[in-house]
């Protein structure tokens, strides 16, 4: 059973094309405190290598992405 | 370190960049203000910092202080500046505002580029650790991608697997496929982050039974909107590293102004090497295969009135004015042409990595009403232009000022007007 994740803040990318789904969520992340979790909902595909790559790169965490039918959802750790 | 050190340093900036351009840029300039009236950002705001001569005024400023005779000993009888905070702060907002439309350009008697100069102010804010935040952090996610590929491929491989299907769909062949990484292809086009701008080429190209692969980067390159040409190059080395490993003859880039002028006019600059493939634009591709015959059009298709934007990456700094107005003219019944156009066009106000600023949104909606003007006084319903950048902006012109329109890619118009090959 998957563990449910309590998010802080929710954000909708649905529509967004690269590089907003990224940008929205590096905008959304400063709203929560350091050990929040932002959860954000996309529909562009590009954003699962995207926001995971962008994760890596600023020192946060993705904790999961489920993906359902053409829509993402991250889960995004604020680590710093 | 003390402040005189640190600026003479961020002065310096401007030293090693000195060539016979940029001396001939910082002294021509007679501050004649006829720039004033080609940028749709002065028209848009008339704030005087937005003109052209006067962003790059800042950057002459600095150069007077500290590499004239007079500016070293009397800076203020030549309007000689010190790179100060106040400076810094001044060129940050101007700089990254530009779009790099280089509409002033074209009406300066002297042809000052000036994104040339904002080039150099954008290092220099890079020197003092004042680069954008936001076009860093776009950045450096494509260079963690490039260097990590392998933990990424999985994801976009899988994310592949539906658009081929629909691509089988759309074309009615069970067989079609989207390549990946083949070796020797004769061309890898490189699309943009997500699908919907491989699905439209897939078919083209189905169509046209080009030997094609699909790159694994996407060709966006927010390195060069940042204004640091060695993360530039790291970014575009991603995919020159793939298509000489593939050993594929050209590659062609997908709908995105930017991308294919940093492959096209900058790459061997700054790698000091000559690539041994051919750089192409998806939109004079699409035109060479119409007209050698390989995929055929669907003649005055489309019944609403239609126009078309030139993208300023396209138009004004690749020549490509009358390749993508066959396309559209050949599917469109009732096409009409913005005024002005071509060279003279302006700019839709999301270029130069502004669509990513989000502090910008505002500014840019509001910079972007002569293209709302062009727009509605054309009376087209649909609106077609080969850029991504100005996809999103024209999206969010159309929604601020409820345009009524439909945006679409040159791509797509193309794909949804083929004749079926038999």
């Amino acid at each position: 059973m998957t563990e449910e994740i309590k998010p802080d803040l929710e954000i909708d990318l649905k529509g967004l094309l690269c590089p907003l789904p990224m940008v929205r969520v590096s905008q959304n992340i400063s709203k929560i405190p350091v050990g929040g979790v932002l959860k954000a909902v996309a529909t562009d595909p590009g954003s699962l290598a995207d926001i995971p790559s962008w994760a890596r790169t600023t020192g946060n965490e993705v904790l999961r992405v489920d993906k359902g039918d053409k829509l993402y959802t991250f889960y995004v750790k604020r680590v710093k | 370190m003390a402040e005189k050190t640190i600026n003479r340093e961020l002065a310096n900036v401007i030293n090693v960049r000195l060539n016979r351009q940029l001396l001939y840029y910082i002294d021509i300039c007679t501050r004649c203000g006829l720039c004033k009236d080609a940028c749709h950002q002065y028209v848009a705001t008339g704030d005087v910092t937005y003109l052209p001569a006067y962003r790059a005024e800042l950057i002459r400023r600095v150069y007077k202080k500290y590499f004239t005779r007079t500016g070293r000993f009397m800076p203020s009888l030549i309007e000689g500046r010190e790179p100060d905070d106040r400076l810094l702060d001044e060129l940050y907002r101007t700089t990254y505002a530009c779009t790099g439309c280089r509409r002033c350009m074209y009406y300066c008697p002297f042809s000052i580029d000036t994104t040339w100069l904002l080039g150099v102010a954008k290092a220099m804010l890079l020197e003092a650790g004042r680069g954008s935040p936001i076009l860093t952090e776009l950045a450096g996610a494509a260079v963690m991608k490039g260097e990590n590929i392998d933990l990424f491929k999985d994801v976009i491989l899988e994310s592949l697997k539906d658009t081929e299907k629909e691509v089988q769909q759309i074309t009615g062949d069970a067989s079609a496929q989207i390549p990946v990484e083949k070796t020797g292809a004769q061309a890898m086009y490189v699309a943009l982050a997500g699908t919907h701008t491989i699905l439209p080429v897939a078919v083209i190209f189905h169509h046209a039974r080009l030997d094609w692969t699909l790159s694994l980067f996407e060709a966006a390159n927010y390195g060069y909107f940042l204004g640091d040409n060695k993360l530039a190059k790291t970014i575009a080395d991603r995919i020159v590293d793939e298509a000489k490993r593939l050993q594929v003859t050209q590659i062609i880039l997908s709908e995105c102004g930017h991308a294919y002028r940093v492959m096209k006019f900058l790459y061997e600059a700054w790698a000091k090497e000559k690539l041994p493939f051919e750089v192409k634009g998806i939109v004079e591709v699409m035109h060479e295969l119409v007209e050698s015959g390989k995929i055929k059009l669907k003649k005055d298709s489309i019944a609403e009135a239609v126009t078309y934007h030139d993208p300023c990456q396209v138009g004004r700094n690749a020549g490509f004015y009358e390749e993508p107005r066959s396309l559209v003219k050949a599917v469109s019944r009732d096409y009409r042409e913005m005024t002005p156009n071509r060279e003279k066009n302006w700019c839709c106000g999301g270029g130069g990595g502004v669509v990513a600023e989000p502090a910008m949104d505002e500014f840019r909606l509001k910079t972007g009403m002569k293209k709302v003007e062009q727009i509605r006084a054309t009376g087209a319903r649909i609106v077609v232009s080969p850029c991504e950048n100005c996809r999103l902006q024209l999206d969010g012109l159309n929604e601020k000022y409820n345009l009524n329109i439909k945006i679409s890619s040159l791509m797509d118009l193309v794909a949804d007007n083929l004749v079926a090959q038999k």
